[in-house]
């Protein structure tokens, strides 16, 4: 106790010190108690109060976020890490957290719901602020209460507009196997801090600690975490939650949940690996056969299950579990000066996937349907928005001319070079399966073009208008991008760099 | 922008012209796709004159004409090191030609579209797309850039097949994307192998340039695909390994036994100008792929696995010619008398000799415009009584005289009869393979033999489907109905087949109007080969 106070000045003063390194993440805060104040006061007179709110809010961050560019630091007792790769990750989360706010907001005025939509964007600002925190840490402690925040923040999204039983059945899975997921990952916390005495996963003293622990103990321990961070990413086999949820959930709710804690929890994965691996000792190489595995059968798992599904959010959750596959496989094969390849296929998957999904919600407001086969013959009425989507899908799959064909590229290369250098055999494997699976990903997102231009519908029924334009410009516009990076990925990949 | 660009581009500007410009002006479509394709021919046509025959191409940038070199991305990738891609193209005696026939049987399939009403629009803009990855391929000396057309083209023939085919058209379609694509993801791991070998000598950057690839001197001591190195995957040597990965990817375009089975399939299901450009410019990028890339890149390769090539070359000669022999439907014979032609080309290119070499190159090109006229040939009865079965035609020569003319001419010139192009390819082939042994490339004789063989049975099935379906009394399944439908050749159809079949003539007569052109750039690519047996 009088050691605590005698320090007390002294951390006072790192605390102080520190803040200023938190500023995006106060401006999210800031604005999450804004919405919540504007959702109850405000929002009667003017209804696109709470809104406007998030969108400043993220806005404000942005920019913030801009300083900490080129200026690493560590705050709070190293429990803040500023680095390029943690500043480049928010601000595609920012980004991300942008459109999908503009869904959100386009969907509910095509489909109105009963319940205020205000409380929706301060809990996405939430969410938000945990994954923020998911990309700055090397500490336990912090990570696991950035993965809760985002947890609860996403049953709530999942569950505040549930209608019928399938949506609830599907918000309570999703808490259920969360919690417990969750209460793995917290035991297998615990029994590191046991052996190690030290929360951060970089530090000397959590890398001794763990070559002294027990081998089997150590083991089990490791998996348990890797439950809590599985789940989160949706690899084989925590995946079971993810096509129900994704199914069940409002589409922009969906875009949110298929893409954006993703972002933050392959950044603390990455970490953790990089931070693990380089080590001669048997914990890394549980890492690392358990990555292995688990990618291959990822990969595996994801693209041939999407091959069967008819609905198409069913199936994109099928296939983000594919591309989660390829994500692992991107983390064993980049090391500190090669993080803008992650970081760009992070990037160019985040923007596939909310292109995808403000096609679907644009087609859903419009014929009221997510399943393939009511896209028979609406390419002749869209043609444009499906000439999109099926470029969308060509960029899935990751074929050029498209950002998806150079972000594929550059991960084989990444691999291919670890290969080079360590020649293990199991890189080539990867290689392999991550070429196979992209032939399987043909398939299912040629179904897009199949359906919608090459069967034909009933011609009789009139050209309805699209209903939500908004979100079906924005999808247009990131598949514009996404062109426009695939010819010239400079433009990104010299930013990250 | 050089000539070269503007071959390539001229198709994306009428495919932006075609897009932009309303509905109602549906009627224009086909005049602008002719109009650029047209301008695209004579362009070809004026650079195949300018062209010298000495120039050496294949592995030196001095021997290509028409080249432009612009930097297109450079990146520092850390641990990756420099990423250099070009966009560089350039043509010699190999592409030049090809670039020629593609204007070519462009033109025609665009005449054979004329009547295409339904959505105009979307068919003649993926039409115009189609034509610019084609062009790109041949023209492209930077492999990622290659790669990208490459993959680009696979996009509009999908749709192609897929919207304006047959019944069977979903199937086809995806049969035919998944068949090529299976080949070319494989084809971007060895991509991405070769970048991480070669360097560029002048700025020590990795490069995707081919060329670089093609010198030994570029490669890296102890990298993957470097000379002479001991790298194995699976008991595979590491160069091995390359070309044989590369080949399956092409071996899938031409196509080869056993990897052939989506030709039929994409032909049958196919409409007549996606038949004739299938036919008639796409079996010719897995030729030009193999010659550029397999057999340029990874010489040493080649020249050890040249038997095999041989043989699978014989075996699609006399597999191809047995299964025509077999087929009921006329567009399926004319399908796998395509696999059959294209065996010569597989097995001049194994002889590694130059007679056997310049002749897969004039097998190419003759088989480009022949085969593309029988599809058109074929195309012109589906036309009229959508029915293409053999044994529901009889003496077709009574009442379309001039039609079982163009048939006759179009079936002698493909069997290789003497004064014909085909013949030349074919006899250069036979000669180079014959020739194989006393050169000690190490092709038997009797694969020579075996070659011939398949010449004879290509006038066996082409000559018994004459019979069949021209000769002996009229007799129709449609009977009255198909007799009024059964019109005879019209202007238009005529003036389309009369050029192509006009050229298999001249060809075959005058034959150093390609030989000149492609010889000492053939000559380059067998000294590169045979240095390493």
């Amino acid at each position: 106790m009088h050691d605590f106070v005698a320090n007390l000045p002294q951390t006072l003063d790192q605390v102080i010190q520190s803040v200023p390194l938190f500023k995006p993440e106060l401006a999210l805060i800031g604005a999450f108690l804004a919405v919540v104040c504007a959702t109850l006061f405000i929002d009667k007179h003017w209804k696109q109060s709470s809104f406007m709110i998030y969108i400043g809010g993220l806005l404000i961050s942005f920019p913030l976020l801009c300083q900490q560019l080129g200026q690493p630091d560590r705050g709070f007792f190293d429990m803040l890490i500023i680095d390029s790769f943690s500043v480049y990750a928010r601000m595609l989360l920012l980004f991300a957290l942008l459109v999908t706010g503009v869904l959100i907001r386009q969907h509910f005025s095509e489909k109105p719901t009963r319940r205020p939509l205000g409380e929706v964007y301060s809990i996405l600002l939430a969410a938000g602020l945990g994954l923020h925190l998911l990309t700055a840490t090397s500490n336990w402690l912090i990570a696991f209460i950035a993965i809760e925040t985002v947890s609860i923040s996403s049953y709530v999204l999942v569950g505040y507009f549930s209608e019928h039983k399938r949506q609830s059945e599907a918000a309570m899975k999703y808490v259920l196997f969360g919690s417990v997921s969750a209460a793995t990952m917290l035991y297998g916390l615990s029994l590191i801090y046991g052996f190690t005495g030290n929360l951060d996963f970089t530090a000397a003293a959590h890398l001794q600690g763990l070559m002294a622990a027990p081998v089997a103990l150590c083991t089990v321990a490791i998996l348990f975490i890797f439950t809590g961070i599985g789940f989160k990413l949706g690899f084989v086999p925590f995946h079971l939650w993810t096509p129900d949820v994704y199914e069940g959930a409002p589409t922009p709710i969906t875009a949110f949940l298929s893409t954006i804690p993703k972002i933050g929890a392959i950044v603390l994965f990455s970490r953790l690996v990089h931070a693990w691996l380089p080590t001669p000792f048997y914990f890394s190489e549980v890492t690392y056969l358990f990555l292995v595995v688990v990618a291959i059968v990822t990969m595996l798992v994801g693209n041939l299950i999407a091959l069967r599904q008819q609905n198409i959010k069913r199936m994109m959750a099928y296939s983000s579990i594919g591309h989660t596959g390829f994500l692992l496989m991107t983390i064993l094969a980049i090391s500190n000066n090669n993080q803008e390849v992650l970081l760009f296929y992070l990037t160019v998957y985040t923007l596939m996937n909310l292109a995808t999904f403000a096609f679907i919600d644009a087609i859903e407001c419009t014929t009221g349907s997510v399943e393939l086969s009511d896209y028979t013959g609406l390419g002749k009425k869209f043609p444009l928005l499906f000439t999109c989507f099926t470029i969308v899908g060509i960029s899935l799959v990751g074929l050029p001319p498209t950002a998806g064909f150079i972000g594929k590229l550059l991960v084989f290369t990444a691999v291919f070079e670890v290969y080079q250098s360590s020649k293990d055999i199991l890189f080539v494997l990867l290689l392999i399966i991550g070429t196979l699976t992209s032939v399987i990903s043909l398939f299912y997102y040629f179904k897009i073009p199949l359906f919608s231009f090459l069967r034909k519908g009933d011609d009789e029924s009139p050209v309805t208008p699209l209903n939500n334009r908004l979100a079906a410009l924005l999808g247009i516009g990131i598949t514009v991008l996404l062109l426009v990076l695939g010819l010239f990925p400079n433009i990104v990949l010299e930013f990250l760099r | 922008m050089g000539l070269l660009s503007l071959l390539i581009f001229l198709p994306l500007a009428a495919l932006l012209l075609i897009v932009l410009l309303p509905k109602t002006l549906q009627g224009t479509f086909k005049y602008i796709a002719l109009g650029f394709t047209l301008f695209q021919f004579l362009l070809a046509g004026y650079m195949y004159s300018q062209f010298d025959g000495s120039a050496t191409g294949i592995n030196q940038l001095s021997g290509y004409r028409f080249v432009e070199q612009l930097s297109w991305i450079r990146l520092d990738l850390g641990g990756l090191g420099q990423l250099e891609i070009d966009y560089l193209i350039g043509a010699d005696g190999i592409s030049l030609p090809l670039l020629l026939l593609s204007s070519l049987v462009m033109l025609m399939a665009v005449g054979a579209s004329w009547n295409m009403q339904r959505k105009a629009k979307g068919y003649f803009a993926l039409l115009m797309l189609l034509n610019m990855a084609v062009m790109g391929i041949f023209s492209a000396l930077d492999f990622f850039l290659f790669y990208i057309f490459y993959e680009v083209m696979l996009f509009p023939l999908y749709f192609l097949i897929g919207i304006w085919g047959g019944v069977n058209r979903e199937y086809a379609a995806i049969k035919f994307f998944i068949y090529t694509l299976f080949g070319s993801v494989f084809m971007l791991l060895i991509i991405v192998g070769l970048y991480f070998s070669v360097t560029n000598p002048e700025t020590g950057a990795h490069t995707f340039n081919m060329l670089y690839m093609m010198n030994p001197g570029n490669y890296i001591d102890g990298s993957f695909f470097a000379y002479g190195s001991s790298n194995a995957v699976w008991g595979i040597p590491a160069r091995m390994l390359g070309f044989i990965v590369l080949f399956i990817a092409f071996a899938i375009k031409i196509p080869i036994v056993p990897l052939h089975t989506w030709l039929p399939d994409a032909h049958v299901e196919a409409p007549t100008p996606v038949s004739i450009i299938l036919a008639g410019i796409l079996l010719k990028i897995g030729g030009y792929g193999i010659i550029r890339v397999c057999m340029s890149i990874f010489p040493d390769a080649s020249a050890s696995a040249n038997w095999w090539l041989g043989l699978i070359g014989v075996i699609s000669i006399l597999y191809g010619a047995l299964n025509a022999l077999a087929q009921k439907d006329f567009k399926r014979t004319i399908a796998y008398s395509s696999v059959s032609h294209m065996g010569f080309v597989l097995l001049g290119l194994a002889s590694l000799t130059a007679e056997g070499v310049s002749g897969a190159m004039f097998q190419m090109i003759s088989h480009g415009f022949l085969s593309a006229s029988l599809f058109f040939l074929v195309g012109v009865i589906y036309d009229r009584v959508h029915d293409r079965y053999i044994y529901h035609f009889r003496g077709l020569a009574n009442i379309m005289p001039k039609y079982t003319g163009y048939v006759a001419i179009a079936f002698f010139a493909s069997l290789g009869l003497p004064g014909f192009s085909a013949f030349i390819g074919e006899a250069f082939v036979i000669i180079g393979t014959f020739n194989a042994e006393s050169v000690g490339t190490g092709i038997p004789r009797w694969m020579a033999i075996a070659g011939s063989l398949g010449i004879l049975l290509s006038a066996v099935y082409f000559l018994w489907t004459l019979q069949r379906m021209f000769f002996g009394k009229t007799r129709l399944k449609g009977s009255e109905e198909w007799f009024k439908a059964l019109k005879d050749l019209t202007v238009r159809e005529q003036v389309i087949l009369f050029p192509a079949l006009a050229l298999a003539l001249l060809l075959g007569t005058m034959p150093f109007l390609v030989f000149d052109k492609l010889n000492a750039s053939v000559l380059n690519l067998v000294t590169l080969i045979t240095e390493q047996l």
